[in-house]
């Protein structure tokens, strides 16, 4: 089914997966995961440890075949990875060089490889902020330098896919700003960026786009506003007089909301506010606070990597509706 | 040709230079002070072992004299040349750095036939320094054990030409072998401890239990090609099957290469 969205719509997608498995031995590394990805914009892979971001990366990178299923990066499929090779950058795991290189004839190698000019070199060079080192042993380079170096060789090619794992580890708190800044520009500038991070906070602030993966499985994939809406949307309301509380949670109830534990905290979006006003109001309780809560990231992947369900959206809604019940 | 000049890149580097090169200069001086000592002493030439092969007095002061420190040493010069070979190859797996040339050429077969290229570049560079180094230390260590260097000038050029190419033939299966085992374990230290352990161990068992067996395995193989043959292997029968030993790792590396995931 997916082969015929393939075939048609290759210029949408970036990223294409169709029931992709990948066993070693006995362990699933992926699940069969279906995904489809946009061209353009920051798009996060997010995961714990061992859920299968890198075995992804690989796939799509042409370094291990899948177990069964099929994938397409740029529209060809990842069997042909040299038809689509030029176009992507990517940064693997670690950076990974000759460390009694230096950064430059480090660069130097895999611009030959690709067979671009060498002035590229100085290119990508400048726009990683590692001007004036570019001539020290890769040996010498502290971790966040070396993951510069990595997203310079990634970016060597100019290419209208970028996949990094990991691009912010161990770089200070204004090369992440930096990094995030670039990763947006490059977006802007019409490609599209693959992060795999376990900086969630990181990951909200770059992404437009996110794919979350636990134990091989897919867990979401979709834009981060439709996330934080469907799993976090919440609304702290409060009764004008502190005696109306009891009456409020009720008459809450009794119009179909799911209230959490004692707190008048009702599931629903910003959108939702009017409805609920409106159930107050018939109930004869004027609300003085109608506050949209903002749940982060950090707290929606947490809540959904814990769930046991493989669909973690609809379990911690449920959990919240029982304890609702049971209060 | 981009994969030949990435990986000549890579290997431009100090401790290729001074490791690769240095151990060929090492080995050329010491062997050329040990044989022309040994000779001087009248003792008689050690025996026994793969590669291990002391000239007589008369070969020394015969026209091939001057380069027989090349052929001596064949073996030392095979140990280092596929230790070159197994670390080039090696350690693009543990730097991790297999991961960004395979995603920039995805033809692997490509990328191997260009780390072939270069370490063969490198491999003659090396060879030439032991040849030439040999010649250096050839004649003031023939000067300091009193051996007549009369003949030494007579087919001078065809003699040294001769040595090289032996030298350089039998190194590049030493090469070769060494890139296969790397390929295969991937892991330098694991591929030099083979390498080494077979030539210095296993042969020598081999070898020992039988001999006709001997005859046909790569360290005996590879020094009868260096040497130009040998009473137990000619040459036509050393080039014969030292081709072989280099097709089949070859096409057993590219088959590695090519075939195997990428994972860690």
């Amino acid at each position: 089914m997916l082969t015929s969205i393939i075939e048609t719509d290759t210029s949408a997608a970036s990223i294409t997966t169709d029931g992709l498995l990948r066993q070693f031995g006995s362990l699933t590394a992926l699940d069969r995961v279906t995904v489809t990805l946009p061209r353009g914009g920051v798009v996060g892979l997010l995961g714990p440890n061992g859920s299968g971001k890198s075995t992804l990366i690989r796939i799509l990178l042409g370094l291990i075949p899948p177990t069964s299923g099929q994938a397409t990066v740029l529209g060809h499929p990842t069997t042909k990875p040299a038809r689509y090779a030029g176009d992507v950058g990517a940064l693997i795991e670690a950076p990974s060089f000759v460390p009694g290189l230096s950064a430059r004839k480090n660069l130097l190698s895999l611009a030959r490889l690709r067979g671009l000019p060498t002035t590229r070199v100085a290119e990508v060079i400048r726009i990683v902020g590692l001007e004036g080192r570019e001539n020290e042993s890769v040996r010498r380079f502290s971790l966040g330098m070396k993951q510069r170096l990595g997203i310079a060789a990634a970016l060597l090619p100019d290419p209208a896919l970028l996949i990094l794992d990991e691009p912010t580890n161990g770089l200070d708190p204004a090369g992440i700003v930096e990094i995030r800044q670039l990763l947006k520009t490059l977006a802007a500038e019409g490609r599209t960026v693959v992060v795999s991070s376990h900086l969630l906070a990181e990951i909200q602030a770059a992404c437009d786009y996110l794919v979350i993966i636990r134990f091989g499985e897919l867990m979401f994939s979709g834009p981060m506003g439709e996330l934080l809406d469907k799993a976090g949307a919440r609304i702290e309301v409060a009764p004008e007089h502190p005696a109306d509380v009891d009456r409020l949670r009720v008459a809450l109830a009794a119009a179909g909301w799911s209230i959490e534990d004692d707190s008048l905290v009702v599931h629903g979006s910003a959108a939702d506010a009017a409805a609920l006003n409106r159930a107050a109001h018939e109930a004869g309780i004027t609300l003085s606070r109608l506050t949209p809560i903002d749940e982060s990231l950090e707290d929606v992947f947490l809540e959904m990597t814990a769930a046991p369900t493989r669909n973690p959206v609809a379990a911690s809604q449920g959990a919240r509706k029982k304890a609702a019940t049971n209060a | 040709m981009r994969e030949l000049r990435s990986e000549l890149t890579r290997l431009n580097r100090r401790g290729i230079w001074l490791g690769w090169l240095g151990l060929m200069a090492v080995f050329a001086v010491l062997i050329n002070t040990v044989i022309y000592t040994i000779a001087a002493n009248g003792s008689a030439p050690p025996g026994g072992g793969p590669g291990v092969a002391f000239p007589s007095m008369a070969t020394l002061e015969s026209s091939s004299g001057i380069v027989a420190g090349v052929s001596s040493a064949a073996s030392m010069f095979g140990v280092i040349t596929l230790s070159f070979w197994a670390i080039a190859t090696a350690s693009d797996y543990s730097t991790g750095l297999i991961r960004l040339l395979a995603a920039a050429q995805p033809h692997r077969w490509r990328l191997l036939l260009g780390k072939i290229g270069a370490l063969l570049i490198w491999t003659v560079l090396a060879t030439t320094v032991a040849v030439v180094v040999n010649l250096a230390a050839a004649l003031p260590s023939a000067e300091a054990a009193e051996i007549s260097t009369d003949f030494w000038m007579d087919d001078l050029v065809s003699e040294i030409a001769r040595a090289w190419l032996t030298s350089f033939s039998a190194s590049v299966v030493w090469g070769i072998i060494g890139l296969v085992l790397a390929l295969l374990s991937r892991s330098s230290a694991i591929a030099i401890s083979v390498g080494v352990g077979w030539v210095l161990l296993i042969e020598t068992i081999i070898k020992t239990a039988s001999s006709d067996a001997g005859q046909w395995l790569p360290g005996t193989t590879l020094t009868a090609l260096a040497q130009g043959g040998t009473d137990d292997l000619s040459f036509a029968g050393a080039v014969l099957i030292g081709c072989i030993y280099a097709a089949v790792g070859l096409i057993i590396g590219l088959v590695i290469f090519i075939r195997r995931p990428i994972t860690e």
